[in-house]
């Protein structure tokens, strides 16, 4: 395990932000784009933990980040999901191209 | 009360002087009240009372009568007060008595007594009486009040429910008559403001407060010039003396600045003892500066400082010889030359003297009695009043100045005098050369003659102009010499009363004129004669008697002699109510024996004289004790000349419009452009326009041009966008570009989440690839 190195995992916690990157922009489905959301994070977890693991400065906080950063998901999720489920009320949808109110 | 005038008798002048405040401060309130009930007028209650209370429609005569009233005392107090002082100044110390003063703003910390001098650090309210000011307060007084009488009987037309101005009319066809409210009341308040300024002006005893003075009496005249300001003619002369009036009192306060900052005071006393103390007061002594005092050398050999000595008066030894205290300081020369230059400059604009003289003859727009009050007898008087209380100021170099700025005006007026048709505006040229001939006198060193004749002047011209207003009212304001004519039927008192006052104007013997002028004539020749090189100041002038003699006795007998030139004019005259031809005898006496003393075929008898002679300051008598001694002795050729040259002059007036033996249009078309020349004024209207007039208005249009809201079309258009080249479209502009921008700015802004993301992450990566650019360079370069 220790002989794989860092790099591998940086590689696919790249992989996993992009295809988070690409979901979010190229979906319209706003289930989607939260679920896009969601890989993102754990792009960023897969980071804090890989870091944890090889740094040693950095070993405890890696990992209490990662916590923090999947509390912070569940979080998120619960508030994506009321405004999704707002959006759907209000709109009867929940393509968020439709969703433009606010452009100027 | 006794007690409180005998300690301080000058405050007797104070009370005077407060008394036509009193009436204008009454006259305000009433008129402000009136017009704030009015509106209820209708309605009763206590406003409508107060309002009908007040005169109703009508303006209040009871008020024009208070203010003559309270003039009338002004003038029963500076009578006594005249007395009084008369009797007063025998005795030893009285100056101390008759002045007072008290600090008014304070701007510094006072001065020790062994303080280094420098500028002065607080403005005062002071009066001192002396001769001059006690003579010329009376001299205000009593003619203020004849002409305040004479105002009841003139503006009665005023006092009605609605006055038709058909002169504005005529100036503005419109249809309809124009009528408005009659302005009784007004007028009265504007001469009450305007008497209390000018004593004021008159019993200061420092500059600011003469200079306070001084544009109170620019803004009366500036409200009676334009008192029919519905008249565009008006309305334009008035700003004309006020505008002229300010180029002048620009140059009075340079010189107030530099008195203030250099000289350390403003009281007049004070700077004169500045300059001249009192044991040396006749030169001005001047050193080169950093030299010892003890190398300061009389003015004949100049250095480039002026040499100051304590402001203080001297402790005063009995026994021991006055000896010149040690100066303490000094200032440049040239300084003190541009102080008395702007000074001088003020006096300039105010007595309408070349190049500011254009003013007066438009300001006989205002109703007579305004033209005798203020544009001849008192206020024009002002400058020369106070070229002659600053007389010490004034280095031999300015002297000269006002001495050639006299005679050019003498003559220049004098000259357009012979032309003009306008009863009022000869008189107004012939005021402005009879000033010139008083600051000519002042700049010969003739003190005592330049301020005689502004005394018997005030009269005699207040005497004509009134006259001038009584023929005016007879005719029904028709002002054309040429449509009158063979008044003196109708009009017997006013053209008597007249004829004193041309003979007065003239010189003739024994009367109040013939003193002042053969006086003054005598010092310029006296000059002259000692100043070979300066001979004009005493040909201009006497040239100037001749000049004078022709157009008075031109406006006598164009008025009243011959056959009545205009059947209209002549069948509707008649001669003025009591009211108004009471002033005028009371005047003409005044113009005939004001200037008597004992024997009266003695010019230099004249008991005014005299008295004025009483205060004139060393510098006037000391320096110029040659000219006055030559003076003296070539008086009798001097007044011989000069009425033999007002004879001629008033002989040739009298075959050219009374016996017709010489036929006026001849000589006009005989001497052509000569006349062109003359009645256009010698074109100084038509070079200040052009020089000044137009190239300012110019400019206004072009500023109001680029500072006017760029728009395209009405002017509640929208503006113009980017209009750079004006003030407020360069303004406008910056608020259009933040416009622009932010809606340009608005349309990123499309509210298409996934367009959002993919900028993020586009910027993401070029943040990288700079980032990775940058430390591959830095590396790189390592």
């Amino acid at each position: 395990m220790s002989a794989l190195g860092l790099p591998p995992f940086l590689v696919l916690s790249a992989f996993l932000f992009a295809c988070g990157v690409v979901c979010v922009a190229a979906r319209r489905n706003a289930i989607g784009v939260l679920m896009g959301v969601e890989l993102i994070l754990n792009a960023a977890n897969l980071n804090f933990v890989a870091f944890a693991r090889f740094n040693p400065a950095f070993r405890l906080e890696g990992q209490v980040f990662a916590l923090l950063v999947v509390v912070l998901a569940a979080a998120e999720a619960a508030v994506a999901l009321a405004i999704i489920l707002n959006f759907y009320n209000n709109h009867a949808t929940v393509d968020v191209d439709r969703a433009d109110e606010l452009k100027g | 009360m006794l007690d409180w005038f005998e300690a301080a008798p000058g405050r007797l002048y104070v009370v005077a002087t407060l008394l036509p405040l009193g009436a204008f401060a009454l006259l305000l309130v009433a008129g402000a009240v009136k017009n704030l009930c009015r509106p209820a007028r209708q309605e009763g209650g206590r406003a409508s009372s107060v309002y009908w209370l007040l005169g109703g429609d009508h303006p209040l005569r009871a008020g024009a009568y208070l203010a003559t009233a309270l003039m009338a005392v002004s003038a029963a107090l500076a009578v006594g007060g005249l007395v009084w002082f008369l009797r007063d100044a025998d005795q030893s110390g009285h100056a101390a008595r008759w002045a007072e003063r008290v600090e008014w703003v304070r701007v510094g910390p006072p001065a020790g007594p062994h303080d280094a001098p420098r500028p002065a650090a607080a403005l005062e309210l002071g009066y001192r009486i002396d001769h001059l000011s006690a003579i010329l307060f009376a001299m205000v007084t009593v003619v203020g009040t004849l002409i305040f009488v004479f105002s009841l009987g003139y503006m009665a037309d005023e006092a009605g429910q609605r006055v038709e101005d058909h002169e504005v009319d005529r100036q503005t066809p419109r249809p309809g008559h124009f009528a408005r409210r009659g302005r009784y009341g007004r007028f009265f308040l504007y001469l009450s403001l305007f008497a209390f300024s000018m004593l004021n002006l008159l019993i200061a005893d420092n500059l600011f407060q003469v200079f306070v003075g001084w544009e109170l009496v620019g803004v009366c005249s500036f409200f009676l010039v334009g008192f029919f300001y519905e008249r565009p003619s008006a309305a334009r002369a008035a700003n004309k003396a006020f505008i002229v009036n300010r180029v002048g009192d620009a140059g009075f306060l340079v010189g107030i600045f530099v008195a203030w900052s250099a000289l350390g005071t403003l009281n007049i006393e004070e700077l004169t003892r500045r300059v001249r103390p009192e044991a040396n007061a006749g030169t001005l002594t001047r050193a080169d500066p950093g030299s010892p005092a003890e190398s300061a050398r009389p003015i004949d050999r100049p250095g480039s400082d002026l040499l100051l000595y304590p402001a203080a008066a001297p402790a005063h030894r009995p026994g021991e010889p006055a000896r010149p205290p040690e100066p303490d300081g000094s200032m440049p020369y040239t300084l003190f030359v541009l102080m008395g230059l702007g000074i001088f400059l003020g006096c300039v604009g105010k007595s309408a003297q070349i190049p500011l003289h254009t003013w007066l003859p438009d300001a006989m727009e205002g109703p007579t009695p305004v033209s005798a009050l203020i544009h001849a007898a008192t206020m024009v008087a002002a400058g020369v009043y106070l070229v002659g209380r600053a007389f010490p100021l004034f280095a031999p170099e300015v002297l000269l100045v006002i001495a050639y700025t006299g005679a050019a005006t003498l003559f220049v007026s004098a000259t357009i005098a012979l032309v003009q048709t306008d009863i009022k505006r000869v008189l107004a040229y012939s005021t402005c050369s009879q000033l010139g001939y008083m600051m000519l006198a002042l700049g010969v060193g003739g003190w005592v003659a330049g301020l005689l004749h502004l005394v018997t002047h005030a009269f005699f011209k207040a005497l004509l102009f009134l006259g001038s207003g009584s023929v005016i009212h007879g005719c029904h304001h028709e002002q054309d010499l040429r449509k009158m004519g063979g008044l003196f039927g109708p009009m017997k008192v006013t053209a008597l009363t007249m004829l004193v006052g041309v003979l007065a104007i003239s010189g003739a013997p024994f009367f109040s004129g013939w003193y002042s002028k053969d006086q003054i004539i005598a010092s310029a020749l006296g000059y002259g004669l000692v100043h070979k090189e300066h001979v004009l100041l005493f040909l201009l002038p006497l040239v100037g008697a001749g000049l004078t003699g022709f157009y008075m006795f031109r406006l006598w007998f164009l008025a009243f002699a011959g056959r009545p030139r205009d059947e209209h004019v002549h069948h509707h005259a008649h001669e003025s109510p009591r009211v108004m031809t009471l002033p005028l005898v009371v005047l003409a006496v005044f113009s005939v024996g004001v200037a008597w003393g004992s024997p009266p075929w003695d010019a230099d008898a004249s008991y005014l004289g005299h008295l004025l002679h009483d205060s004139e300051p060393a510098a006037a008598d000391v320096p110029f004790a040659e000219e006055h001694h030559e003076a003296h002795e070539v008086h009798l050729v001097a007044g011989v000349a000069a009425l033999v040259v007002a004879l001629l002059g008033a002989g040739l007036a009298a075959a050219m419009y009374w016996r017709s033996v010489i036929d006026p249009a001849a000589i006009r078309n005989h001497v052509g452009g000569v006349y062109a020349f003359l009645r256009r004024k010698w074109y100084f209207d038509e070079v200040y326009d052009a020089a000044v007039v137009n190239p300012t208005v110019g400019l206004a249009f072009a500023a109001a041009a680029a500072d006017k809201r760029p728009t395209d079309g009405p002017a509640d258009a929208p503006p113009r966008r980017f209009d750079l080249l004006t003030l407020d479209g360069l303004l406008t502009a910056v608020g259009q570009l933040a416009d622009t921008a932010g809606r340009g700015l608005r349309t990123v802004q499309t509210g298409r989440l996934r367009g959002y993301v993919v900028a993020l992450a586009l910027t993401v990566v070029l943040l990288l690839g700079m980032l990775w650019g940058l430390t591959s360079q830095a590396s790189g370069g390592r």
